[in-house]
């Protein structure tokens, strides 16, 4: 019986929920839908730019991969192209490949095809639950260290510096500093100033638009220094033309060479699941409670899952719920998945209009946005309240210590292990409120006791055997068996020493 | 005796030839192989880019040609600007000044001949063509020029180059393919218009221009042309309009590419 409930409930979360329909505002939907296409474009060629492969990718991930995980979701959660799960496909494949090479994309489509299977598994064995003991802490550490990454990346293409092997940010400074001369790009860094100080500028008056209005900026300068003085002098990089298929569809080549490869990969295949689900759960965690009540969060999995997986078919990587898109979403208004779906089309729409003048898109803009959108990531009004417990202070130092200079993936395996331990430690915290009457000395106990939090009280009890202590465990949620055999212990052992220890259950 | 010595040394030589020919795959060998590592695939891709550049590598293409229009045969024909030089480069030029590595080859014939983008040094396509190129120089001599590399110089005729006779020339030998507008038909590339190599292109140089055409074209019937007749017509190409120097630093070109792209838009196809 048991198991026939599951199983129906899975089915629906398979079967998409289109009873939100009912309740759709179509204006305000639409709208918003709309804003969201024109704030994907220049994130979507960023994102691709950091994924390693041609732009045109970052569009298609955009509209498919969005479009799927709206139409199977039940969340106004706009998906998509996704800054760490960008850089995570890229790390995984660069050493397997060079960079945007035919082997890479092969490498980069199956990838996001095991993505997508692992994240079906984790729905099947209902991992929802899991993602709740990521600690607000980590996940804003995490955002933090993928924001120094994406600034310290956007780097190169700001300064227009030769490509440079190296990861580490002071060494690119470092470069940037002693042989400027011959490594900056005068015209890259003008364009790229224009692009951030722009970005900067607006982002106060216009929270939503500032990126578009700052890559338009950009481009504009960037355009006119390319066209005035010439590719030769400037040297600056242009995006080049974006040839969007009406109808991507591809089977994704799946040889012994690829299989050779994946097995190479699987923690990171595992990293890249876990921390695309984890973005998409916190957005739709968060949702559920401000806005969205019956959203159902293995819905969100199953439909990230599905659009990962299916994501290779249609010539494009894995990407995962976006915090900034969301949010703009439903800023303007966004209650349902309809936005998500009208931003997809959209997206199509108006990269087919805006492909001409892409073309001339000079890269250092490009990077102004990588730089911005790094920046966005970076929230003080985040940070600054972990500061005020020590628990989340540590875990969130730790996870951007080590997404920032260690790797991305490394980093979100020590965000989770942070996230558990300072549960624990927090969970084991145990508060002894004491006050006495008389002989007799009352102790409210006020936490959890269990094998790792009864020493505290253990030590106390101990210190004097002749004592008459009454417990009061009426705040105390659980105890375990082993706690209660401490207890008894300690009253056979004042018993024999002739004090008393009583409690009452709460 | 010395006859056996003869043979057996002949045998050895054809089949140390043919091992030397084995050592080196075809395309189509290639092609057909289920695992690729990294450089063969880059090689395949290479290739696929020069055969087929709008296709492959439509990101940093301007005009309608492709890298085989004037590489021809994908860069294995001798005298057709042969591809096999990964040995003498890097070679100073005069045309930039600088001491150019073949990354750096390959991206000015993106920006010239193709009239597109410059790719960066490091993306795929550049790579990708610089792996092939690397395929197709094996056993070349590092340092000196392959075998009748470029297109052959035309000897001293008496007589400059007339665009006048060069214009009865095209219109009689090549107009066929190349179409009298010069836009190209579905036979043949265009050799002049917004669609052809732009004004800064290597092609854009009278001499050299005439060299291919004396030696590949018409194709078919080469070298079927004087000298005089090649060089005539290549003075001809030279005066006609084409997309201006990526070089001038002129607001001319913003236009330019304003209404290129205005006209793609409107879908006149790419320019
Ligand atoms: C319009 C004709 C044309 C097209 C199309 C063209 N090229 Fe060239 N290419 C030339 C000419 C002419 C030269 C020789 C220029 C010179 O010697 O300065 C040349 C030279 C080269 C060289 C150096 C070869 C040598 O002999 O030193 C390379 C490498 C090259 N091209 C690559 C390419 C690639 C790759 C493409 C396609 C993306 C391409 N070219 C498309 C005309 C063309
Ligand atoms: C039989 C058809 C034919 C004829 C006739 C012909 N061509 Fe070509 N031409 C071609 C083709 C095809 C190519 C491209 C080569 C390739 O892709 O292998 C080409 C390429 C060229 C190119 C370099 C690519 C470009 O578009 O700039 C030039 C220049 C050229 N031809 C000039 C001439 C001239 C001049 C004549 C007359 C003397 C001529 N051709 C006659 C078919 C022809």
């Amino acid at each position: 019986m048991r198991a026939t409930a599951a199983i129906l409930g899975m089915l629906r979360e398979v079967i998409p929920d289109l009873r939100w329909r009912r309740a759709v505002d179509g204006r305000r939907e639409i709208v918003s839908g709309l804003a969201g296409a024109l704030l994907v474009i220049p994130q979507a060629i960023t994102f691709a730019y950091l994924a390693g492969v041609p732009p045109e990718f970052g569009l298609y991930c955009a509209v498919f991969v969005g479009l799927l995980a709206s139409l199977l979701g039940n969340s106004p959660m706009v998906g998509g192209p996704n800054t760490s799960v960008s850089i995570l496909i890229a790390a995984t494949v660069m050493p397997f490949s060079g960079r945007g090479s035919p082997l890479y994309l092969e490498f980069v489509f199956v990838l996001s095809l095991a993505v997508g299977v692992v994240q079906l598994a984790i729905w099947l064995l209902r991992g929802a639950h899991l993602f709740r003991y990521f600690s607000p802490a980590a996940i804003t550490g995490i955002k933090t260290g993928v924001g120094i990454l994406l600034i310290s990346s956007a780097l190169e293409g700001t300064l227009g510096l030769a490509p440079l092997s190296t990861q580490f940010f002071y060494e690119k400074f470092d470069v940037a500093l002693t042989a400027w001369d011959s490594t900056v790009n005068p015209y890259a860094v003008v364009t790229s100033a224009v692009t951030i100080g722009c970005g900067l500028a607006l982002r106060r008056r216009w929270c939503r638009s500032y990126i578009m209005l700052a890559v338009l900026a950009g481009g504009v300068m960037g355009c006119g220094l390319y066209f005035a003085y010439g590719p030769v002098t400037t040297q600056l990089e242009l995006l080049g033309h974006v040839t969007l298929r009406a109808w991507p569809f591809q089977v994704p080549r799946v040889t012994p060479q690829h299989w050779l490869f994946l097995e190479q990969v699987i923690p990171s295949i595992f990293a890249i699941a876990v921390l695309g689900l984890a973005q998409s759960l916190v957005i739709a965690r968060d949702l559920k409670a401000r806005i969205a009540p019956d959203i159902d969060l293995h819905k969100e999995v199953f439909a990230q899952g599905v659009a990962n997986m299916a994501s290779p078919f249609f010539s494009t990587f894995a990407g995962s719920g976006s915090f900034n898109r969301t949010a703009v979403a439903v800023e303007m208004g966004a209650r349902t998945p309809l936005s998500g779906i009208v931003a997809a089309f959209a997206v199509v729409l108006l990269a087919w209009v805006l492909g001409p003048l892409l073309t001339y898109l000079p890269m250092p803009a490009v990077a102004g946005v990588l730089a911005l959108v790094g920046m966005g990531m970076i929230r003080r009004r985040e940070i600054r309240p972990l500061f005020q417990s020590f628990g989340d202070a540590a875990v969130f130092s730790v996870t951007t210590f080590s997404v920032a200079f260690l790797d991305l993936s490394t980093g979100i395996l020590v965000a989770v292990v942070a996230s558990v331990v300072f549960f624990m430690v927090r969970a084991s915290d145990v508060k002894l409120t004491i006050s006495v009457e008389g002989e007799q000395e009352r102790i409210a106990v006020t936490g959890n006791l269990y094998y790792a939090s009864v020493d505290g009280l253990a030590k106390h009890l101990r210190t004097d055997p002749t004592r008459d202590s009454v417990l009061d465990l009426s705040r105390v949620p659980y105890c375990d068996p082993f706690a209660v055999s401490v207890m008894e212990a300690i009253r056979a052992e004042r018993e024999r020493a002739g004090g008393r220890l009583e409690w009452a259950a709460g | 005796m010395t006859r056996n010595w003869w043979c057996a040394m002949a045998l050895a030589a054809f089949s140390f030839s043919a091992m030397a020919a084995g050592a080196r795959p075809t395309i189509e060998e290639l092609k057909a192989r289920p695992v690729l590592d990294d450089y063969e695939s880059n090689i395949v891709y290479g290739y696929n880019i020069v055969m087929e550049t709008q296709r492959y590598a439509p990101r940093y293409v301007g005009s309608r040609l492709n890298c085989t229009n004037c590489h021809l045969k994908g860069g294995t024909q001798p005298e057709g600007f042969p591809l096999n030089v990964e040995g003498v480069y890097p070679r100073w030029r005069a045309k930039n000044g600088v001491r150019n590595g073949l990354g750096l080859r390959i991206r000015d014939c993106f920006l010239y001949s193709l009239n597109g983008v410059m790719p960066p040094e490091e993306s795929p396509e550049v790579q990708a063509v610089a792996a092939y190129i690397h395929y197709l120089s094996e056993g070349e001599v590092i340092g000196r020029p392959p075998d009748r590399w470029g297109v052959p110089t035309l000897p001293e005729t008496g007589s400059d180059p007339n665009p006048a006779r060069g214009s009865v020339v095209y219109k009689q030998k090549c107009a066929a393919c190349h179409g009298a507008d010069g836009q190209g038909t579905a036979a043949a590339p265009p050799v002049w218009g917004p669609g052809s190599y732009n004004a800064g292109a290597g092609m854009n140089n009278v001499q050299r221009v005439a060299g291919f055409i004396w030696a590949n074209m018409p194709l078919g019937s080469e070298r079927s042309l004087t000298h005089q007749e090649a060089l005539d017509v290549a003075a001809f190409l030279h005066i006609q309009l084409r997309p201006f120097d990526p070089r001038t630093t002129n607001l001319w070109k913003l236009v330019e590419r304003i209404a290129q792209a205005v006209s793609s838009f409107f879908g006149a196809g790419k320019p």
